[in-house]
């Protein structure tokens, strides 16, 4: 049924306005009457047992309200991962010990930031300091100091093991029997952090009838409001997480954090609205990062490329609390086998206590590392062997249809499109290789590739998305949908396909978003399925409406349904344009004769909707999405071989959405995670000494500027559609373009003057040692 | 302690108007911005100059508002991204942000459109270098900046255009 007015289409951002007019109130920007300040007591130990906390002089403050430390919780212990096997293992604040510099200690409410800071300085706390550790291989060792202890699960003499994943399926020694060559290469990557413009900050205010409302700068309120009823010990009914606008997350602001609680205990006790916003150097220095990991990897293959067997093992720094420690595990193995086909794998992962902060999902979450990895080896397997990288792609890329081995199946797969767009593109085969051309004097230039795959939506809490659509009296439409927009705009294309559903106008759809008290659940912005979960539940919300004025219009114009179709915020006889109904006259209509009924619609969509839950962290078992996107990235760089120093000149990105439901959204995230790719490959890094982060502002941590601009082109495969009406599987944009690309610019290294780079950052340093030019 | 910090008086005009305030000598012009005057559209990314998120116009030029002195501005004329849009109507620079994909999350946008402003007025024509002279203090994590480019010499190409 007809053509597409508004999916598809480069349609300005909904919340655009307000953001370019500083309308647009973020977190940051409330204030609410009576306001008090709260800021956070942090450990100075990387390890220690709390002795005695002395808040009576802190008390005496002028303006100091409140005080709170963990003896003032209800003890309840909260984790990113809160299962059976994995029970939450953090307490909201430290109880009796510290186990990283920065731990939440105790909490202070003041009339002003001053009185706050003062009453911080002179809370007196007694640490016994314990011995600490912080590399992650050492931290396994029997003999190391115990953080925690290891996983009852883990029959392994090692200490501090938080999780293990493991997985094979197949021979995998057979199958290394059978290779002709075989390659292990040990790959690490490094700390990286988020760098979201707006810091982490919350307002609570707990109002007289004993509602809790919270704003906070977020990824999703329904996480939070589960997640803070479960600490405060409260019911959800007395929880609301409502809707600001947030300034960045990219993974980093999706768990519960000690400030929110704090804000919210805060406040429950002074009876005053409570807002802590965080300093970026408390962020640099307490808050969570990425997970670097280390993986060593074992390939086999026979002497035309076929990939026969591969052994995996990696190890994830957590830090000093689970959180996302046993997701990255997990994760690692499922980008490790989504593109090729590896009839024999063997895959085990351990995520390690150590005493750094907890670690939190970042943008790709183990993607970069474990593609960084993959892809670099299979570079030097393709020139081990003398075969061409593309070929050798090609070769083991998955087609479509392909069952992987959890299960799932890739349905209609463009990698091997990718693979053949990027080709012709960047005319990758006349560049690549050792020619004379660009590759003598000071100044050389390389091209390298790597591919790459990502989930679109899993089953983790909230695990789905409700949606309603309200019809106005005057044929305009309310959406109501608990998506948080973070900047990839939710919004909008939630917003487009009411619109294309409904043949409404965009600027006569308003939204109502994220708040957990008048909006329908979501599944939040972080698990890679907003476009496709809450897309999909939006559709069938607006489609509701269309059936209900399709039957109140059969009725009154005497016509079967089939004939029916809508344009222009009317109901019409196909083919007969002089019978129609407005929107306006069919909701009056609906009211007249459905005694009152203004036509409202409800969708909901779940992904994989038999399946009772997510996979096995531990096992892999279980299925994991039903929608996976597929891409290829080159890039093309220059290497100044005098100063080792790397320029990005040219990123592509081919790479298969499905379909782009606003073009102008998705190149903005292949942008972003282009740009954010280049920072990971040459510019940031947490440096971090004993638990202690060294360079905790943005002066020391280098993120791309406008300076370091990477041209970045795009190349759409598409192999899915929006037909209006029925279901649709778009595929995720929003994090799977930072890893390729990452592998890409190390092989593009190699491929300008033959330096092989193991480890992230590709630092100066690295290269001039790898050119021999220092030691 | 803060509270008993000396206030002095000051007269701040912000968008043309003007506002009488008594503030203590170690108040930032981002402070009394955001806190006194309730103009929060120019955002606090980090409070010590690495971010521009924080940019106002002083005078026509750009200035890091976490890092000047509110009593420092007196007698100076401080434009902020809420005085840009008149009667509701944007600037050319507010409508290219929107139309070439600008803006993502928007907390560095209103930085990056006073940047702008103040980079066109003084150069209506200004090719990529000077783009890049004008915004590289200003940090953005969404866009990778290439649709901010583009959206400042669409900006540029519409006013010499419109004339």
């Amino acid at each position: 049924m007809g053509e597409l007015d508004y999916v598809g289409k480069r349609i300005p951002r909904k919340d655009g306005p307000d953001k370019v007019t500083g309308r647009a109130v973020y977190t940051v920007d409330l204030q609410l009457k009576n306001m008090l300040v709260g800021r956070i007591l942090r450990s100075p130990h990387a390890h220690a047992r709390i002795v005695h906390i002395d808040t009576e002089r802190a008390l005496q403050v002028p303006g100091v309200k409140a005080i709170i430390t963990g003896q003032d919780t209800l003890g309840i212990k909260h984790g990113f991962v809160e299962t059976p096997r994995y029970p939450a293992d953090q307490y909201v604040l430290a109880m009796d010990t510290v186990r990283f510099v920065g731990e939440e200690v105790a909490a202070v409410a003041a009339t002003n930031l001053y009185a706050a800071d003062e009453a911080l300085r002179l809370i007196e706390v007694t640490y016994e300091p314990l011995p600490a550790v912080f590399d992650p291989e050492a931290a396994m060792l029997p003999g190391a100091p115990e953080i925690h202890s290891t996983h009852p699960k883990v029959k392994e003499n090692l200490v501090n093991i938080g999780g293990k994943t493991t997985s094979q399926w197949g021979d995998v020694e057979a199958g290394f029997e059978e290779a002709d060559h075989v390659r292990e290469d040990r790959f690490e990557s490094h700390l990286r952090t988020h760098g979201y413009l707006e810091p982490q900050v919350t307002v609570a205010s707990y109002e007289q009838d004993g509602k809790l409302n919270v704003w906070t700068s977020s990824q999703g309120p329904f996480l939070k409001r589960a997640k803070l009823a479960k600490t405060l010990g409260l019911p959800f009914s007395s929880v609301r997480v409502q809707k600001a606008y947030v300034g960045g997350a990219f993974g980093g602001k999706i768990d519960l954090f000690s400030h929110e609680f704090c804000a919210a205990a805060l406040s429950m006790k002074t009876a005053r609205p409570v807002k802590i916003t965080t300093t970026r150097e408390e962020i640099f220095s307490a808050y969570r990062h990425g997970q670097p990991l280390i993986v060593t990897l074992r390939t086999g293959v026979k002497k035309d490329g076929t990939l026969v067997a591969q052994q995996i093992k990696t190890i994830n720094n957590a830090g000093a609390y689970r959180s996302s420690g046993v997701v990255v595990i997990f994760l690692a193995w499922g980008f490790a086998m989504i593109p090729y086909r590896i009839p024999n794998l063997k895959y085990e992962g351990y995520s390690v206590y150590t005493n750094n902060s907890p670690r939190t999902p970042q943008r790709g979450h183990g993607a970069p590392q474990i593609r960084f990895a993959v892809e670099s080896q299979l570079d030097m397997i393709a020139e081990d062997l003398g075969l061409d990288p593309i070929d050798i792609r090609m070769k083991n890329a998955r087609n479509s249809g392909e069952t992987l081995p959890n299960g799932d199946n890739v349905h209609n797969c463009g990698l091997k499109d990718c693979i053949r767009a990027i080709v012709e593109h960047t005319q990758f085969k006349t560049k690549f290789g050792r020619q004379p051309s660009g590759k003598e004097g000071r100044y050389r230039k390389g091209i390298g590739i790597g591919v790459s795959s990502y989930f679109g939506g899993s089953l983790i809490y909230p695990n789905s998305s409700s949606v309603s659509v309200k019809m106005n009296d005057d044929g305009s439409a309310t959406l109501l949908t608990g998506a948080l927009d973070i900047g990839q705009g939710a919004e909008t294309i939630h917003s487009q396909i009411v619109a294309e559903e409904l043949k409404i106008p965009m600027e006569e759809i308003q939204v109502v978003a994220a708040d957990t008290e008048t909006t329908p659940v979501d599944i939040g912005s972080w698990i890679s399925g907003n476009a496709y979960v809450c897309g999909n539940a939006t559709r069938v919300a607006a489609m509701d409406v269309r059936q209900q004025l399709f039957e109140l219009a059969a009725r009154e114009l005497e016509a079967n349904i089939e004939d029916l179709e809508v344009k222009d915020k009317a109901v019409y006889v196909k083919g007969s344009p002089s019978e129609s109904l407005s929107y306006r006259e069919l909701v009056a209509l609906s009211i007249l004769k459905r005694r009152g009924d203004p036509v409202i619609g409800n969708g909901h969509w779940r992904t994989m909707r038999d399946t009772p839950t997510h996979p096995s962290l531990a096992t892999t078992k279980g299925r994991w999405s039903e929608n996976y996107a597929f891409d290829a990235q080159t890039a093309e760089v220059e290497v100044d071989t005098e100063t080792g120093k790397v320029r990005l000149l040219k990123a592509v990105t081919a790479h298969d959405c499905g379909f782009p439901i606003n073009p102008m959204l998705v190149e903005g995230q292949i942008d972003g995670q282009v740009s954010m790719a280049l920072g990971h490959a040459f510019m940031e890094e947490v440096m971090m000494e004993r638990g202690r982060t060294l360079n905790p502002n943005w002066l020391d941590y280098r993120m791309p500027t406008i300076r370091s601009i990477a041209e970045s082109e795009h190349l759409d495969v598409i192999t899915e559609q929006y037909r209006i009406g029925e279901p649709y599987r778009t595929k995720e944009v929003g994090e799977g373009y930072v890893s390729a690309i990452l592998a890409a610019i190390a092989n593009a290294i190699y491929d300008a003057v033959g330096v092989r780079l193991f480890e992230t950052p590709f630092t100066p340093e690295k290269i001039l040692r790898g050119l021999g030019k220092i030691k | 302690m803060g509270t008993t910090h000396r206030k002095q008086l000051l007269s701040l005009s912000v968008n043309g108007e003007i506002y009488e305030l008594a503030v203590e000598c170690q108040e930032t012009l981002l402070e009394v911005l955001r806190d006194r005057l309730g103009l929060t559209g120019t955002k606090e990314g980090c409070g010590t100059g690495e971010c521009g998120s924080c940019t106002v116009l002083l005078d026509g030029e750009p200035i890091l508002a976490c890092l000047m002195l509110a009593l420092d501005c007196e007698n100076k004329e401080i434009e902020t991204i809420e005085g840009l849009a008149r009667g509701g109507r944007l600037t050319q620079i507010q409508e290219s942000f929107l139309d070439k994909g600008g803006v993502q999350c928007g907390f560095c946008t209103p930085g990056m459109v006073m940047a702008s402003t103040a980079l066109l007025k003084r150069n209506p024509n200004p090719n990529r270098e000077d783009v890049m002279e004008s915004l590289e203090g200003h940090l953005c994590r969404c866009t990778g900046y290439n649709k901010i480019m583009e959206s400042v010499l669409d900006a540029a190409k519409s006013c010499s255009e419109k004339g």
